[in-house]
Protein backbone atom coordinates (compact mmCIF):
# COMPACT_ATOMS: atom_id res chain seq x y z
CA UNK A 1 0.00 0.00 0.00
CA UNK A 2 3.03 2.27 0.22
CA UNK A 3 3.18 2.85 -3.53
CA UNK A 4 -0.38 4.42 -3.18
CA UNK A 5 0.31 6.30 -0.05
CA UNK A 6 3.21 7.54 -1.93
CA UNK A 7 1.24 8.77 -4.99
CA UNK A 8 -1.68 10.23 -2.70
CA UNK A 9 1.20 12.63 -0.88
CA UNK A 10 1.17 14.33 -4.47
CA UNK A 11 -2.22 15.59 -3.84
CA UNK A 12 -0.39 17.87 -0.59
CA UNK A 13 1.66 21.17 -1.81
CA UNK A 14 5.14 21.01 -2.24
CA UNK A 15 6.24 22.52 1.05
CA UNK A 16 4.10 20.03 2.99
CA UNK A 17 5.78 17.07 0.84
CA UNK A 18 9.17 18.41 1.67
CA UNK A 19 8.52 19.32 5.10
CA UNK A 20 6.26 16.17 6.40
CA UNK A 21 6.56 13.68 3.37
CA UNK A 22 9.38 11.09 4.49
CA UNK A 23 8.10 11.22 8.25
CA UNK A 24 4.40 10.90 7.01
CA UNK A 25 5.61 7.71 4.97
CA UNK A 26 7.51 5.93 7.76
CA UNK A 27 4.43 6.65 10.11
CA UNK A 28 2.36 4.62 7.75
CA UNK A 29 4.89 2.21 7.34
CA UNK A 30 5.39 1.68 11.12
CA UNK A 31 1.37 1.24 11.39
CA UNK A 32 1.15 -0.83 8.53
CA UNK A 33 3.73 -2.94 10.18
CA UNK A 34 1.36 -3.08 13.38
CA UNK A 35 -1.70 -4.16 11.77
CA UNK A 36 -0.09 -6.85 9.74
CA UNK A 37 -0.93 -9.79 12.12
CA UNK A 38 -4.97 -8.76 12.30
CA UNK A 39 -7.34 -9.85 9.72
CA UNK A 40 -7.92 -9.23 6.25
CA UNK A 41 -10.90 -6.90 7.21
CA UNK A 42 -9.07 -4.86 9.64
CA UNK A 43 -6.54 -4.31 7.07
CA UNK A 44 -8.91 -3.03 4.16
CA UNK A 45 -10.51 -0.54 6.93
CA UNK A 46 -7.03 0.65 7.95
CA UNK A 47 -6.17 1.00 4.31
CA UNK A 48 -9.79 3.16 2.89
CA UNK A 49 -9.06 5.44 6.33
CA UNK A 50 -5.29 5.97 5.74
CA UNK A 51 -6.19 7.02 1.89
CA UNK A 52 -9.45 8.46 2.94
CA UNK A 53 -7.29 10.63 5.12
CA UNK A 54 -4.61 11.67 3.07
CA UNK A 55 -6.91 12.81 0.32
CA UNK A 56 -9.16 14.82 2.78
CA UNK A 57 -5.72 16.37 3.84
CA UNK A 58 -4.17 16.94 0.86
CA UNK A 59 -7.34 18.94 -0.44
CA UNK A 60 -7.23 20.90 2.57
CA UNK A 61 -3.57 21.69 2.07
CA UNK A 62 -3.88 22.13 -0.98
CA UNK A 63 -6.86 24.65 -0.45
CA UNK A 64 -5.02 26.34 2.31
CA UNK A 65 -2.35 26.79 0.06
CA UNK A 66 -4.57 28.51 -3.19
CA UNK A 67 -7.06 30.38 -0.48
CA UNK A 68 -3.94 31.76 1.71
CA UNK A 69 -7.12 31.14 4.42
CA UNK A 70 -5.81 29.61 7.71
CA UNK A 71 -8.45 26.47 7.90
CA UNK A 72 -11.53 26.78 7.06
CA UNK A 73 -14.49 25.13 9.16
CA UNK A 74 -15.28 22.63 6.20
CA UNK A 75 -12.80 20.45 6.88
CA UNK A 76 -12.64 20.71 10.67
CA UNK A 77 -11.76 17.95 12.64
CA UNK A 78 -14.85 16.90 14.83
CA UNK A 79 -16.01 17.62 17.84
CA UNK A 80 -15.17 20.66 20.28
CA UNK A 81 -14.72 22.50 17.37
CA UNK A 82 -16.50 25.62 18.83
CA UNK A 83 -15.72 29.64 18.25
CA UNK A 84 -16.86 32.00 20.79
CA UNK A 85 -16.22 35.23 18.67
CA UNK A 86 -18.73 35.91 15.63
CA UNK A 87 -18.21 34.44 12.64
CA UNK A 88 -19.89 36.03 9.06
CA UNK A 89 -21.58 33.04 7.73
CA UNK A 90 -19.89 32.32 3.98
CA UNK A 91 -23.37 31.87 3.00
CA UNK A 92 -23.71 35.30 3.06
CA UNK A 93 -20.91 36.55 1.30
CA UNK A 94 -21.75 34.52 -1.77
CA UNK A 95 -25.55 35.82 -1.75
CA UNK A 96 -24.18 39.48 -1.27
CA UNK A 97 -21.98 38.96 -4.57
CA UNK A 98 -25.27 37.30 -6.54
CA UNK A 99 -27.17 40.46 -5.35
CA UNK A 100 -24.45 42.51 -6.80
CA UNK A 101 -23.85 40.90 -9.73
CA UNK A 102 -27.55 41.19 -10.02
CA UNK A 103 -27.48 45.12 -9.23
CA UNK A 104 -24.82 45.49 -11.73
CA UNK A 105 -26.33 43.24 -14.52
CA UNK A 106 -29.60 45.53 -14.04
CA UNK A 107 -27.81 48.98 -14.02
CA UNK A 108 -25.95 47.84 -17.55
CA UNK A 109 -29.11 46.65 -18.73
CA UNK A 110 -31.07 50.05 -18.28
CA UNK A 111 -28.15 52.04 -20.01
CA UNK A 112 -28.21 49.82 -22.75
CA UNK A 113 -32.55 50.18 -23.12
CA UNK A 114 -31.71 54.09 -22.34
CA UNK A 115 -29.62 54.50 -25.62
CA UNK A 116 -31.71 52.52 -28.14
CA UNK A 117 -34.84 54.23 -27.11
CA UNK A 118 -33.85 57.79 -26.03
CA UNK A 119 -36.38 59.52 -28.39
CA UNK A 120 -38.51 56.86 -29.74
CA UNK A 121 -41.19 58.26 -28.04
CA UNK A 122 -41.06 61.82 -27.43
CA UNK A 123 -44.47 61.85 -24.80
CA UNK A 124 -41.95 59.36 -22.61
CA UNK A 125 -38.81 61.75 -22.50
CA UNK A 126 -35.12 60.72 -21.39
CA UNK A 127 -34.76 57.79 -19.62
CA UNK A 128 -32.29 58.41 -17.21
CA UNK A 129 -29.84 55.68 -15.54
CA UNK A 130 -30.34 54.26 -12.56
CA UNK A 131 -27.05 54.44 -10.90
CA UNK A 132 -27.71 57.82 -9.74
CA UNK A 133 -30.91 56.93 -7.79
CA UNK A 134 -28.71 53.90 -5.97
CA UNK A 135 -27.03 55.62 -3.31
CA UNK A 136 -29.54 57.77 -1.73
CA UNK A 137 -32.37 55.01 -1.90
CA UNK A 138 -29.63 52.42 -0.22
CA UNK A 139 -29.22 55.62 2.48
CA UNK A 140 -32.90 56.01 2.95
CA UNK A 141 -33.16 52.39 3.19
CA UNK A 142 -30.65 52.09 5.85
CA UNK A 143 -31.86 54.91 7.91
CA UNK A 144 -35.30 53.45 8.31
CA UNK A 145 -33.86 50.31 9.24
CA UNK A 146 -31.67 51.83 11.62
CA UNK A 147 -35.00 53.45 12.80
CA UNK A 148 -36.85 50.30 12.99
CA UNK A 149 -34.23 48.78 14.71
CA UNK A 150 -34.43 51.32 17.35
CA UNK A 151 -37.85 51.10 17.42
CA UNK A 152 -38.25 47.68 18.05
CA UNK A 153 -35.60 47.64 21.07
CA UNK A 154 -37.09 50.46 22.83
CA UNK A 155 -40.45 48.06 22.52
CA UNK A 156 -38.39 45.39 24.03
CA UNK A 157 -36.93 47.44 26.37
CA UNK A 158 -40.38 48.83 27.94
CA UNK A 159 -41.62 45.45 28.24
CA UNK A 160 -38.25 44.06 30.07
CA UNK A 161 -37.54 41.79 27.61
CA UNK A 162 -34.56 43.17 25.86
CA UNK A 163 -31.09 41.08 25.86
CA UNK A 164 -29.31 43.46 28.50
CA UNK A 165 -32.22 42.87 31.08
CA UNK A 166 -31.68 39.32 30.60
CA UNK A 167 -27.84 39.57 30.94
CA UNK A 168 -28.44 41.50 34.10
CA UNK A 169 -30.22 39.23 35.88
CA UNK A 170 -27.80 36.26 34.84
CA UNK A 171 -26.00 34.50 37.21
CA UNK A 172 -22.31 34.66 36.06
CA UNK A 173 -20.86 31.84 37.37
CA UNK A 174 -23.44 28.94 36.09
CA UNK A 175 -25.46 31.07 33.27
CA UNK A 176 -28.40 30.46 34.82
CA UNK A 177 -31.24 33.01 34.83
CA UNK A 178 -31.10 33.93 38.40
CA UNK A 179 -34.27 33.37 40.37
CA UNK A 180 -36.05 37.29 41.74
CA UNK B 1 -7.47 28.07 17.00
CA UNK B 2 -10.16 25.46 17.29
CA UNK B 3 -9.88 22.61 19.21
CA UNK B 4 -11.34 19.51 18.64
CA UNK B 5 -11.24 16.49 19.76
CA UNK B 6 -8.65 14.64 18.12
CA UNK B 7 -6.28 18.30 18.75
CA UNK B 8 -7.15 18.04 21.94
CA UNK B 9 -5.83 14.54 22.09
CA UNK B 10 -2.63 15.61 20.44
CA UNK B 11 -2.30 18.24 22.91
CA UNK B 12 -2.85 15.82 25.96
CA UNK B 13 -0.03 13.36 24.46
CA UNK B 14 2.41 15.74 24.21
CA UNK B 15 1.61 17.83 26.91
CA UNK B 16 3.06 14.13 29.10
CA UNK B 17 6.07 13.97 27.36
CA UNK B 18 7.28 15.01 23.33
CA UNK B 19 6.47 12.14 21.40
CA UNK B 20 7.09 11.80 17.52
CA UNK B 21 4.58 11.24 14.86
CA UNK B 22 3.34 6.84 15.70
CA UNK B 23 3.63 7.34 19.75
CA UNK B 24 1.33 10.12 19.28
CA UNK B 25 -1.19 7.54 16.90
CA UNK B 26 -0.79 4.94 19.80
CA UNK B 27 -1.49 7.09 22.64
CA UNK B 28 -4.45 8.90 21.27
CA UNK B 29 -6.17 5.74 20.29
CA UNK B 30 -4.60 4.66 23.87
CA UNK B 31 -6.82 7.86 25.61
CA UNK B 32 -10.16 7.48 23.90
CA UNK B 33 -9.77 3.57 24.47
CA UNK B 34 -9.38 3.26 21.23
CA UNK B 35 -12.81 5.59 20.29
CA UNK B 36 -10.59 7.97 18.30
CA UNK B 37 -8.19 6.52 15.62
CA UNK B 38 -6.47 9.31 13.82
CA UNK B 39 -5.38 8.59 10.08
CA UNK B 40 -1.68 10.01 9.76
CA UNK B 41 -3.13 12.47 7.27
CA UNK B 42 -5.19 14.09 10.09
CA UNK B 43 -2.13 13.78 12.49
CA UNK B 44 -0.08 15.75 9.62
CA UNK B 45 -2.86 18.16 9.21
CA UNK B 46 -3.03 19.07 12.95
CA UNK B 47 0.31 19.25 13.74
CA UNK B 48 1.02 21.34 10.84
CA UNK B 49 -1.75 23.63 12.29
CA UNK B 50 -0.03 23.35 15.95
CA UNK B 51 3.10 24.32 14.40
CA UNK B 52 1.95 27.21 12.48
CA UNK B 53 0.07 28.42 15.27
CA UNK B 54 3.49 27.77 17.73
CA UNK B 55 1.46 25.43 19.96
CA UNK B 56 4.48 23.04 19.33
CA UNK B 57 7.82 22.69 18.04
CA UNK B 58 9.57 20.24 16.31
CA UNK B 59 12.98 18.78 17.13
CA UNK B 60 15.16 15.87 16.17
CA UNK B 61 15.22 12.66 18.79
CA UNK B 62 18.53 12.76 20.22
CA UNK B 63 18.06 9.25 21.90
CA UNK B 64 17.46 7.54 18.99
CA UNK B 65 20.08 6.47 16.31
CA UNK B 66 17.22 6.94 13.11
CA UNK B 67 17.33 10.72 14.36
CA UNK B 68 13.31 10.74 14.30
CA UNK B 69 11.01 13.79 14.19
CA UNK B 70 9.58 14.50 17.56
CA UNK B 71 7.11 17.42 18.57
CA UNK B 72 7.03 18.88 21.73
CA UNK B 73 4.48 21.61 23.77
CA UNK B 74 5.68 25.39 23.41
CA UNK B 75 5.35 27.13 26.79
CA UNK B 76 2.37 29.31 24.66
CA UNK B 77 0.92 25.85 24.10
CA UNK B 78 0.88 24.39 27.25
CA UNK B 79 -0.81 27.64 28.23
CA UNK B 80 -3.36 27.85 25.56
CA UNK B 81 -4.28 24.27 26.63
CA UNK B 82 -4.52 24.55 30.07
CA UNK B 83 -6.80 27.56 28.98
CA UNK B 84 -8.73 25.30 26.94
CA UNK B 85 -8.85 22.67 29.61
CA UNK B 86 -10.60 25.28 32.09
CA UNK B 87 -12.93 26.79 29.73
CA UNK B 88 -14.21 22.57 29.29
CA UNK B 89 -14.48 22.36 33.21
CA UNK B 90 -17.01 25.54 33.40
CA UNK B 91 -18.71 23.84 30.75
CA UNK B 92 -19.26 20.62 31.97
CA UNK B 93 -19.86 21.81 35.48
CA UNK B 94 -22.36 24.35 34.26
CA UNK B 95 -23.76 21.06 32.02
CA UNK B 96 -23.64 18.97 35.01
CA UNK B 97 -25.91 21.27 36.73
CA UNK B 98 -28.16 22.08 34.13
CA UNK B 99 -28.90 17.97 33.95
CA UNK B 100 -29.73 17.95 37.35
CA UNK B 101 -31.86 20.50 37.56
CA UNK B 102 -33.93 18.86 34.54
CA UNK B 103 -33.92 16.13 36.59
CA UNK B 104 -35.31 17.57 39.71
Amino acid sequence: MLPLYRTLLYLYPTGFRCEFGEEVLEVLSEVQGEIRKKSAMARIFFAVREAGGLLRGGLHERLRSITGSHDSGIFSLGRFAMKSEFRFPKAAVGLMVVILAAVMFTIEKAKAISASVPHANPSVGHIQPAQMTILPSLLVAMFGAIVVGLIGWGILFALHRSGVQQLSVMNPSTGVRANK
Amino acid sequence: MEVSEPVLLILLSLAEQPRHGYAILQDTARMSDGRVRLSTGTLYGALRRLLDEKWIERFKERDNSRGKQAYRLTTEGRRNLQMEVARMKRLTRLAALRVARKET
